[in-house]
């Protein structure tokens, strides 16, 4: 049961690029999959692969709830907030789910809402792209000009709830290992996005990175988001192996 | 005076956070690659980073040294815009709004302080113990391991762990106890409970930290995400 509901919501997100409705009975399958889950493990599911590939599909759908008035009829958004989502539900339906008991040191309220927040803040820097993609696509300024906004503020959250989880982070850090900080590849590259989000939100306050460039920038994010959370955790050892 | 003017002007110009925010990215890129596959970082999470840059070759080193530099520019700069912005705009309105970057920027450099504070400062050791193993953490304060309890899972995993332990200090005695993500303070030290194994016989592992920047990291924390959180409600509000 629990095999067909990982991978039931995957179909739903993929045709409900073509019919909404479908998108959201994805999300709720999903949802309903990730609390099952959930409750068979007796802890919130977020550590591994499968978890947070759930977590942040689910994610994304459930930040594009506060934006259903103002893009309403854009559907390029949802096609392709749609596609994200199943392709990051076939990979976490492809990946095995972490089913052995937590390491001691995970089991701190610290680290969910580290993980949580991290998984909020990295959809909605996917939403900043998506609505990036669309600015780019789109004809006409006054279509267009609406579009940056919305990406800036959906960045301007994002970098909050990242903000909020690097410190959360760096609370659990120094009661787990007694430093805020470690050397390793994985915090190297969570403050480069970090950084690449602060730069982002200074460049856009002048004129030659306004409009187009700035959000070319909040397109490129999206890359090091994916990078940062799949390619360090996959390619290189680090803090963040469990 | 020209000459002054041209500084003055480099460190007011939002233009210069910019490219130093740039600049810090590219280095921060090379480290990130540099660093896996570099065998002089096996060591870096157990000295001070000062002690660690003197200690390897520059061109391990570089691209540290130069965050280091351009994060000192930074600051500089964060704190001459920081002051200009609150000069300049003081009597208009929203003042939320002109405040909270300010706030953030505030944090932002107290978090810096901390990394270099700790950069000078740190200190780590690791020992095994026993149930009954003393340590001296400094001269008056020992430091004992009562008892170590180890939970098993159904499946023989080790689920959790704990040792009850004294400290004495100048004649007057504490109980308390580690635990992972429980660590206990004294003399300015933190003792944390790395690992436990029990068998063949019962033993923990013991760290021994000494974090200088940990309070100040906490308060820029604090300070970044107040000044976030009103930034947001100040532009919502604006926008709206």
């Amino acid at each position: 049961m629990m095999q067909i509901m990982a991978f039931a919501a995957f179909p739903l997100y993929l045709f409900g690029a073509a019919w909404r409705p479908l998108l959201y009975a994805g999300f709720a399958v999903q949802v309903a999959y990730l609390t099952a889950r959930g409750i068979g493990l007796g802890r919130l599911p977020l550590v591994g692969v499968h978890d947070t590939l759930n977590f942040l599909s689910a994610s994304l759908i459930a930040f594009s709830f506060p934006l259903m008035a103002e893009m309403k009829d854009k559907k390029q958004f949802y096609f392709m907030l749609s596609l994200l989502a199943a392709a990051f539900t076939a990979f976490a339906f492809v990946s095995k789910p972490h089913a052995m008991p937590l390491p001691p040191v995970l089991k701190t309220y610290w680290f969910e809402f580290h993980v949580i927040l991290s998984f909020f803040s990295y959809a909605l820097f996917g939403i900043a792209a998506v609505l990036g993609i669309i600015y780019l696509k789109a004809g006409r300024p006054e279509e267009a000009v609406p579009l940056e906004r919305i990406q800036y503020k959906t960045v301007l959250i994002g970098y909050c709830l990242f903000s909020l989880s690097m410190i959360f982070g760096g609370v659990w850090a120094y009661l787990a290992w007694g430093t805020y900080w470690l050397w390793t590849p994985k915090e190297l590259w969570t403050t480069i996005l970090w950084i690449f989000y602060s730069f982002y939100l200074h460049a856009r306050l002048r004129q030659a990175w306004a409009g187009r460039p700035s959000v070319m920038l909040g397109i490129a994010g999206f890359a090091v988001v994916l990078f940062t959370y799949l390619g360090v955790g996959l390619l290189m050892k680090s803090s963040h192996t469990f | 005076m020209i000459f002054f003017k041209g500084i003055l002007n480099f460190l007011l110009s939002l233009r210069t956070a910019i490219w130093l925010l740039l600049s810090l990215l590219f280095l921060l890129f090379y480290g990130a690659l540099a660093m896996p596959g570099g065998e002089a970082f096996q060591s870096i999470n157990h000295l001070p980073l000062f002690s660690w840059i003197k200690e390897n070759s520059f061109l391990d080193t570089w691209w540290l040294v130069g965050s280091i530099f351009v994060l000192s520019l930074l600051t500089a700069n964060t704190l001459f815009c920081s002051v200009e912005s609150i000069i300049k705009k003081m009597d208009k309105r929203q003042r939320l709004l002109i405040i909270s970057p300010q706030v953030i920027h505030i944090g932002f450099l107290l978090m810096l302080l901390a990394h270099l504070v700790s950069s000078t400062g740190s200190m780590k050791a690791t020992s095994a113990a026993y149930e009954g193993t003393r340590f001296d953490l400094a001269p008056g304060e020992e430091f004992i391991v009562k008892s170590i309890s180890i939970s098993l899972g159904p499946e023989g995993y080790v689920t959790d762990w704990r040792a009850d332990i004294e400290h004495l200090s100048g004649g007057t005695k504490k109980e308390g106890y580690l635990a992972p993500n429980r660590p206990f303070f004294a003399g300015g030290f933190g003792i944390y409970l790395k690992d436990a194994q029990a068998y063949p016989v019962k033993a923990i592992l013991l760290e021994i930290r000494r974090e200088p920047g940990a309070p100040w990291a906490f308060a820029g924390g604090l300070l970044f995400m107040a000044g976030t959180i009103a930034l947001i409600a100040a532009k919502i509000r604006k926008e709206d």
